[in-house]
């Protein structure tokens, strides 16, 4: 397409320049029922899954319908959300925390014509376009990264293995059948970018080989010692190192027996790329939580070590997630978070329940803390 | 890589305009850049800023942080970014033919 300039003059570009204006305040897009009532809300009620009612002092009510995105989506996707939003809602809409979009309107009937509207919509392929729920004590959106599609340091595809967990655990998604809300989130690399440190259940992309060193090029796109400092373990030191032709540049070395395949040295330096095709793959941590209610909030903890990349549709993944989420489901108590439920049963019954191998990988050896991981007491259960 | 020509020397830069190899760097890649960093007319608070960066990577093998480049050479942020409107990192490295920042940037 030919250039079509939006008025910016690249021979001046300071002059018009509008900078520092922040975003647009919230209060703009609010719809009028929510202006009117903000700070004054009574209660509020779960009518059906994926349905909120709020009552207001005043006694107005507005009727909140949830329906799940796959948070990377195209513009017309976008449009057709807006004109939901038109057509039902005065043209206002919403997004939660965990890209989920509510729909707000003022009556029941309404409300329940919107589901119904939301959950026809489909692609050409059969999905659903706006599955209704995410509400109580279910399975919502997976909070996640962006994998394959844009980033260069993942060891997994973020929108593929979403997809394929979503999939398998549509029905919860559309119900309350959990003892409490189950929190799924996923990471392409232990950067983890997102909620995996603190959800109940999380999905993280894991390298399991050392970065290969590009001697050649790494004194020019490099800093060396941010490589150097880059490494949790010390496994880097700079070095100088022989080409093939007989010159010598700087460069550095890494003790494999060292390293731990964290791919902090190559977030820094372009020059130690180390995904691979049979080495990565996931790793699943459960048991976190972010919320105060009733026990304080947790990290999740590391519970299989390794599951291979299996694209387009990580069978292994979804089996294993719903191993855990069926085990939880069945032995947990009301209210109780899955770590909450691992804790209170204690994590080998949790790994016998799920159905899960306990192996060398899941013990903490990193650095003085993980002395505190270990078992000093007598009590646990055959 | 792709290789640009300018007053009849070569550079081999990257996507983002980086220098590929900081030996590469001469002040014939001041004036090469400059237009697309939006500067004008080349001061001796940029060529200040400019040796600066230099002498602080040759000696230390990295970038200096933003607060010691504002500490040594007495420009504030603000003004550093008067000097160099895409900011030290994007600006300023560029220019005197540092590597590119990495990170989470």
């Amino acid at each position: 397409m030919a250039f079509i300039s939006a008025g910016y003059d690249p021979k001046h570009p300071m002059q018009d320049r509008i900078t520092d204006i922040g975003p647009r305040k919230y209060d703009e897009f609010y719809p009028p029922v929510i202006a009117k009532n903000k700070g004054k809300w009574l209660y509020h009620e779960i009518i059906e899954p994926g349905m909120l009612m709020h009552k207001a002092e005043s006694g107005d009510e507005v009727y909140t319908v949830r329906a799940g995105t796959a948070r990377l989506c195209s513009v017309t996707y976008i449009r057709e959300i807006c004109d939901i939003a038109d057509k039902y809602c005065g043209g206002h809409v919403r997004w939660t925390t965990r890209n989920n979009v509510e729909f707000m309107v003022e009556d029941l009937e309404t409300a329940k014509a919107l589901k119904e509207d939301l959950n026809n919509r489909k692609f050409d392929g059969g999905s659903h376009k706006f599955p209704v729920g995410g509400t109580g004590a279910g399975i919502t959106n997976i909070v996640h990264t962006q994998g394959w599609v844009h980033c260069h340091t993942p060891a997994t595809d973020a929108s593929g293995t979403v997809k394929v967990v979503m999939d398998d655990l549509f029905e919860e998604f559309g119900a309350h059948n959990m003892p409490a809300p189950i929190r799924i989130s996923m990471a392409c690399c232990l950067n983890m970018c997102g909620a995996v440190h603190c959800s109940d259940i999380a999905i993280l992309g894991y390298h399991r080989k050392p970065p290969i060193i590009d001697h050649e090029y790494l004194d020019n796109l490099c800093e060396i010692p941010l490589a150097v400092a880059a490494c949790p373990m010390g496994a880097i030191r700079p070095s100088k190192h022989e080409m093939p032709d007989g010159k010598t540049v700087k460069s550095v070395a890494i003790k494999n027996e060292r390293c731990m395949f964290c791919g902090n040295c190559y977030t820094m330096c372009p020059s130690l790329p180390l995904s691979d095709k049979e080495g990565d793959g996931l790793v699943i941590m459960a048991g976190g939580k972010i919320s105060n209610r009733i026990s304080n909030p947790k990290f999740s903890k590391v519970v299989v070590a390794f599951i291979p990349n299996e694209p387009p549709r990580w069978p292994t993944l979804s089996k294993v997630i719903r191993q855990i989420v069926d085990a939880y489901r069945t032995d947990a108590r009301k209210y109780e978070r899955l770590g909450a439920w691992a804790e209170r049963i204690g994590w080998e019954r949790f790994f016998e329940k799920c159905g899960l191998e306990f192996s060398e990988h899941l013990i903490d050896d990193f650095r003085d803390p993980a002395y505190y991981t270990w078992r000093q007491t007598t009590n646990f259960k055959w | 890589m792709a290789t640009v020509e300018f007053q009849g020397i070569s550079f081999d830069i990257d996507e983002d305009g980086f220098l590929q190899r900081f030996e590469d760097w001469c002040p014939e890649w001041v004036e090469y850049v400059k237009e697309s960093e939006g500067i004008k007319d080349l001061t001796d608070e940029h060529q200040k800023v400019l040796d600066f960066l230099q002498d602080y990577y040759k000696k230390n093998g990295i970038a200096p942080m933003v607060r010691i480049l504002s500490k040594v050479t007495g420009f504030k942020l603000k003004h550093i970014y008067e000097l160099f409107p895409s900011g030290p990192g994007k600006g300023a490295c560029k220019m005197a033919g540092l590597p590119k920042p990495t990170g989470c940037v």
